[in-house]
C-alpha cells in the first residue's frame, strides 16, 4: 500500500539526514601543492655563462670578479670602459651594441684617459601590447610571471629587440633601470637621446653640472615649459655637459614626467673624480655591482654598487598591454590616468623584484672590507632602507659631500623621490659597523616595499652576503637552515596560488583548505525543512482527499475498539 | 490513487536529490583540483620565454623550415677570423669603414649592416635568375601620417617580385634613429636563420641583394626595433602569386588583435549665433540682476492653472465610474 512506502521513505529520509549531519563535523581535508604542479624556474638563471663571473681582462681592461649568479657580461663592461669604438670586433659582437653606442676620444688633458664622450641612449618599450598575438612583447620579468609595461632608455644596440628570432624575450640590453652612466668631471660628455619610442620624451640631467642652454644643440635641461620642445619619435637630440663637481646624480625623462619617470625612463649618472688615467665604465648596464671602478674609487674603496630603487603601478603599465595605438595610450596617460589616486604595486632594486634581486643584486662582501653603495631613490614615495647586521656611514646627500666631522652612522636610510645618499659599508665585526658574517638582507623598511604587488615576499629585498654564505651558483647558502628559495621562483607563487606555508611541516597543517564536502548545516537545515513541510502537506492533502474514507475507517476503528471493549466488558 | 503515486515519486525525487547532493559535491572538489592544473599548464605556455609556440604562429618569425632544407652548413660564427674573408658587398650602400665579419654579416662604425645577403647564390628551386630588379624602400615616421594609429612605417607596404628574381633593395631611413629591413622566412639553406637583414641609423641609405627562391610566397618585412614594428613599420614581399598574406600590415590587412575606440566628448567650435545668445543669456541674468526664484513662481502659477482646469476633469472621472 502507497501508506506502506511513505513511511519508509520518511524514515529513510530522516536516517540520511542523520548521517549527512554527522559527516558535516569534519572539517575540509587540506589540499597541498604538488610541486611538480608548478612552472619552476633554475634559481640561477642558466643563460649565462658562470665564465662571466671571474676576475678577467679583455682588450686590456681589468674586470673584477663578481661571483653572483648572473653577473654583468664582461664584453659589456670592456665596451663601456674602452668605448665601441676602441674594442676589437669580437668583443664588440658579444656585446650587441651599436659601434657608435659609446665613442671615446681625445685626451685633452693629457692625463692618459679620454676626455670627449658620446654616449647613444635610445628609447624602447618592455612588456607592450602587440597587434599580432594576444600578449606583450618583449617581455621582461621583474619576477616570475611579473611582466609591467615599461619603458627605458637602453644603450644604442644593433640587431633583433628579442633575444633571437624565435623568442619574445627582450634582448639583455634592454632592460629595466636604465643604465648607470659614469663621467668625469672635466669630460666635455655628449649624450646623443635617439627617440625610437613612439612619444616624445627629453632628458632631464638631474645634479648633474650642465648648462642651460647650448649654442649649438639648444635647450639642455629636457623641460618641455621651459627650455625645449619635445623631442618627437624618430628625432635626436645632443644634451652636452661639462661636469665641474662629482657626484652620484641622477637623469630621467621630463616630458610628462608623472608618468614617464613611473614606466622606467630613469636611471643614474655619476660624476666621478678627476684623476689621471681614469678610464670608467661608461655604462653600468642593469646597475648592481661596478667591475671596473674609477680610480677614486679604488683608492678609498674595497668595492662600489650601485644600487637604484624604483617603484612602479600597475595599472599605469597596464596602459600600453591594453592599447597598441599611441593616440590610445596617450589619451589614458595624458588625461586619463590619475597619479593623486594611484597607488605603486611594484618594487623593484636594479630593475628587479625578489626573488631576482638574489641573482644580480647581492652585496658580496668579505670581512674587513670598505664597499661604497650609491643609492637612488625613483620611485614616487619615500623609502626607507634597513640594512640588517650593519650600520652604514652617510658620505654624500645627492651628490655632494656631507660634513666628514658630522658625518652619521644609520641602520635605516631614508631617500626621498629623487634623492640620492652615498653610503660607506664597513664589514669589520665589531658590534656596530657589521655583527659578523651572514646572509644579511637589505630592504624597504615600508613593508609594502618587500612585495610584489601586495605579495611577500618580494619587492626590492636583497642581501648583503658574506662569501662564506655564498654557493657555488652565486645564490646565497641558506639550505643549511632548511630553507628553500625555490617556490620563490615560481610564477604561481606570485599569483597567489601557493599557500605559502605548506611545507613547513609534515601534514601542512597551515595549507590551503579544500572544498567542504557534503552540505553545511545551514543548507542541510534549510532542505530538511522544506522536506517537513512537504510531508506536512501532503498529510494535509491526504486527510482532506481521503476524508470520507479516513471518517469511514476511524468510525470502523472506533466502532471495532469499542466492540472490543464491549466484549471485554 | 494516481494523486498520491505521483506525490511519492516527488517525494521519493528530492530524497533522491537530497542524498546525492552530498556525494555530487565531493566530484566537484577533485574536479576543479584537476580543472586548476590544466589552467595552469595553458599558463605555462604562455609565458614560456622561448617563445617558440607563439612566434611561430604569428608574424615575427613565420617558420618555413618545415618547407625549406634544414642544411646549415653556412652558418658561421661570428668568431672567424676577418681576414681570411674577401669582401663581398664593397661596391654596396655607401659603407667607407666597414668592418667585415663574415659572409653574411656587414658592418660599419656607425652600425650600418647588411646581414644575409646573396648575391650568387641560386635557390634550388631556381634554374636561373628570372629578372634583376632594384627597389628603393623609404623608411621614417612621416610615412606613418597616412595610417592613423601608426608611429612608424615605410613608403610602400607590399611589393611584388617574380620567382627567383634578384633584388637589390635600397633601404633609406630618413629618421635620425636607426630602422631595419627585417626580411624572414627565407629559405635557410641560404640565408643563416632565414633572415635578410638592413640596418642603418638616418639619415642614410644601404643596400643589399637576395634571389627570392622559386616558389610562390609572401615574406614578412618588419623594423624589429620595440614595437616599430607594432606602430606601423611593417610590409609583406610577394613573389609570384604569393601565399597567405601577413597579418596587421597598416593599410593593408587586418589586426590579429584590435583595440577599442570610442568617442570622445572633447570640445568643439560650436555655431557662433547659438553661441553669442547664450553668452547673452548669462550676461542677461548677471547683468539684470533678475530674481532667480522669479522663475520657479511663475512655474508655480502655470502649474496651479493647471491644476483649475484640471479640477473639472477630476470631477467628472468619479462621476462617470458612478454611473456605470
Amino acid at each position: 500500500m502507497p501508506v506502506h512506502i511513505f513511511f519508509s521513505l520518511l524514515t529513510f529520509c530522516m536516517m540520511s539526514a542523520a548521517v549527512t549531519a554527522q559527516a558535516s563535523l569534519k572539517l575540509p581535508e587540506t589540499v597541498k601543492v604538488d610541486p611538480a604542479a608548478l612552472t619552476g624556474e633554475p634559481m640561477c638563471d642558466p643563460i649565462i655563462s658562470a665564465a662571466w663571473r671571474e676576475a678577467q681582462e679583455i682588450d686590456g681592461v681589468k674586470i673584477e670578479a663578481s661571483p653572483g649568479c648572473s653577473p654583468d657580461n664582461p664584453a659589456w663592461i670592456a665596451a663601456a670602459v674602452k668605448g665601441t669604438n676602441n674594442i676589437s670586433m669580437d668583443t664588440l659582437m658579444k656585446t650587441g651594441l651599436s659601434p657608435d653606442a659609446i665613442i671615446k676620444t681625445d685626451d685633452l688633458d693629457g692625463d692618459g684617459d679620454p676626455d670627449r664622450i658620446i654616449i647613444k641612449l635610445e628609447i624602447m618599450e618592455l612588456n607592450g601590447k602587440t597587434p599580432d598575438f594576444p600578449g606583450v612583447l618583449p617581455t621582461f620579468d621583474i619576477a616570475p610571471g611579473i611582466q609591467p609595461g615599461a619603458w627605458v632608455f637602453a644603450p644604442k644596440m644593433s640587431g633583433m629587440s628579442t633575444e633571437n628570432f624565435e623568442s619574445i624575450r627582450a634582448n639583455p640590453l634592454l632592460r629595466l633601470p636604465s643604465p648607470v652612466i659614469r663621467v668625469e668631471v672635466g669630460d666635455i660628455v655628449q649624450i646623443v637621446l635617439e627617440n625610437t619610442h613612439y612619444f616624445p620624451h627629453s632628458i632631464h640631467l638631474h645634479g648633474v653640472d650642465h648648462p642651460f642652454s647650448h649654442g649649438e644643440h639648444g635647450g639642455q635641461d629636457g623641460v618641455p615649459q621651459t627650455s625645449e620642445v619635445e623631442l618627437m619619435p624618430g628625432e635626436r637630440r645632443i644634451y652636452q655637459f661639462q661636469a665641474r663637481q662629482p657626484g652620484t646624480m641622477f637623469y630621467h625623462c621630463h616630458v610628462q614626467t608623472h608618468t614617464h619617470l613611473a614606466m622606467g625612463l630613469a636611471g643614474m649618472i655619476i660624476v666621478e673624480e678627476n684623476r689621471p688615467n681614469n678610464w670608467l665604465q661608461t655604462l653600468n648596464i642593469g646597475a648592481g655591482h661596478v667591475r671596473h671602478p674609477s680610480v677614486a674609487v679604488r683608492e678609498q674603496f674595497d668595492q662600489e654598487y650601485d644600487l637604484h630603487y624604483h617603484a612602479m603601478d600597475k595599472q599605469l603599465g597596464e596602459i600600453i598591454q591594453k592599447h597598441n595605438d599611441p593616440r590610445l595610450i596617450a589619451r589614458d596617460m595624458n588625461r586619463r590616468y590619475d597619479i593623486t589616486d594611484s597607488t605603486e604595486d611594484y618594487f623593484t632594486l636594479n630593475g628587479l623584484s625578489f626573488p631576482y634581486t638574489l641573482r644580480e643584486s647581492l652585496i658580496i662582501v668579505e670581512p674587513d672590507q670598505k664597499i661604497k653603495l650609491r643609492l637612488l631613490n625613483s620611485g614616487g614615495e619615500q623609502i626607507a632602507v634597513h640594512t640588517h647586521g650593519h650600520h652604514a656611514t652617510i658620505t654624500h646627500y645627492d651628490g655632494v659631500e656631507h660634513n666628514p666631522m658630522a658625518q652619521i652612522m644609520r641602520d635605516v636610510f631614508d631617500i626621498a623621490p629623487a634623492q640620492r645618499l652615498d653610503l660607506k659599508l664597513e664589514t669589520v665585526n665589531d658590534g656596530k659597523h657589521s655583527y659578523g658574517e651572514g646572509d644579511w638582507l637589505i630592504h624597504d623598511h615600508r613593508e609594502k616595499g618587500i612585495t610584489t604587488d601586495g605579495m611577500a615576499e618580494g619587492g626590492s629585498m636583497s642581501s648583503i652576503v658574506y662569501t662564506s654564505y655564498l654557493g657555488k651558483d652565486g645564490m646565497p647558502k641558506v639550505s643549511h637552515f632548511g630553507i628553500d628559495l625555490n617556490k620563490y621562483f615560481t610564477k604561481e607563487y606570485f599569483e597567489r596560488r601557493l599557500p605559502i606555508w605548506q611545507d613547513l611541516d609534515e601534514w601542512a597543517s597551515l595549507g590551503s583548505p579544500g572544498e567542504r564536502t557534503g552540505l553545511d548545516t545551514a543548507t542541510q537545515n534549510l532542505l530538511l525543512n522544506v522536506l517537513y513541510g512537504l510531508l506536512a502537506g501532503l498529510l494535509i492533502y491526504l486527510i482532506f482527499s481521503r476524508w470520507g474514507q479516513i471518517k469511514q475507517s476511524a468510525t470502523a476503528a472506533i466502532a471495532r475498539l469499542k466492540s472490543p471493549k464491549g466484549s471485554n466488558q | 490513487m494516481a494523486k498520491t503515486t505521483t506525490i511519492i515519486f516527488l517525494l521519493a525525487g528530492i530524497l533522491a536529490f537530497n542524498t546525492h547532493a552530498t556525494a555530487q559535491q565531493q566530484d566537484k572538489s577533485s574536479e576543479q583540483e584537476k580543472q586548476d592544473h590544466s589552467g595552469h599548464d595553458m599558463d605555462q605556455d604562455k609565458h614560456d620565454h622561448s617563445g617558440h609556440s607563439i612566434s611561430t604562429k604569428t608574424g615575427p618569425a613565420v617558420d618555413h623550415a618545415g618547407e625549406h632544407s634544414a642544411d646549415d652548413d653556412h652558418g658561421h660564427d661570428h668568431d672567424i677570423d676577418h681576414s681570411t674573408h674577401d669582401t663581398h658587398a664593397m661596391d654596396h650602400g655607401d659603407m667607407h669603414h666597414h668592418h667585415h665579419m663574415d659572409d653574411d654579416h656587414i658592418m660599419d662604425h656607425e652600425g650600418t649592416m647588411i646581414m644575409g645577403q646573396n648575391l650568387d647564390k641560386l635557390p634550388s628551386s631556381c634554374q636561373s635568375i628570372s629578372e634583376e630588379v632594384e627597389i628603393t624602400v623609404r623608411a621614417g615616421r612621416k610615412y606613418s601620417a597616412k595610417f592613423p594609429g601608426t608611429a612608424f612605417a615605410f613608403d610602400q607596404q607590399q611589393w611584388h617580385v617574380k620567382p627567383c628574381s634578384k633584388v637589390t633593395w635600397h633601404f633609406i631611413n630618413e629618421d635620425s634613429i636607426r630602422h631595419q629591413f627585417m626580411m624572414h622566412g627565407l629559405p635557410k639553406y641560404l640565408y643563416k636563420y632565414g633572415m635578410f637583414h638592413l640596418e642603418v641609423t638616418g639619415p642614410k641609405t644601404v643596400s643589399g641583394t637576395i634571389i627570392v627562391p622559386g616558389s610562390d610566397d609572401t615574406y614578412l618585412v618588419h623594423c624589429d626595433i620595440s614595437h616599430h614594428m607594432e606602430k606601423g613599420m611593417k610590409a609583406q614581399l610577394v613573389v609570384g602569386k604569393g601565399g597567405k598574406d601577413i597579418p596587421s600590415i597598416p593599410g593593408l590587412t587586418p589586426y590579429n588583435v584590435t583595440d577599442r575606440y570610442e568617442a570622445e566628448d572633447l570640445p568643439k567650435v560650436s555655431n557662433k549665433s547659438s553661441d553669442k545668445t547664450e553668452k547673452d543669456l548669462l550676461t542677461l541674468e548677471m547683468t539684470n540682476f533678475s530674481d532667480p526664484d522669479l522663475k520657479n513662481y511663475g512655474i508655480m502659477l502655470i502649474s496651479a492653472l493647471i491644476g483649475l482646469f484640471l479640477i473639472p476633469l477630476f470631477k467628472k472621472i468619479p462621476l462617470h465610474k458612478k454611473n456605470d
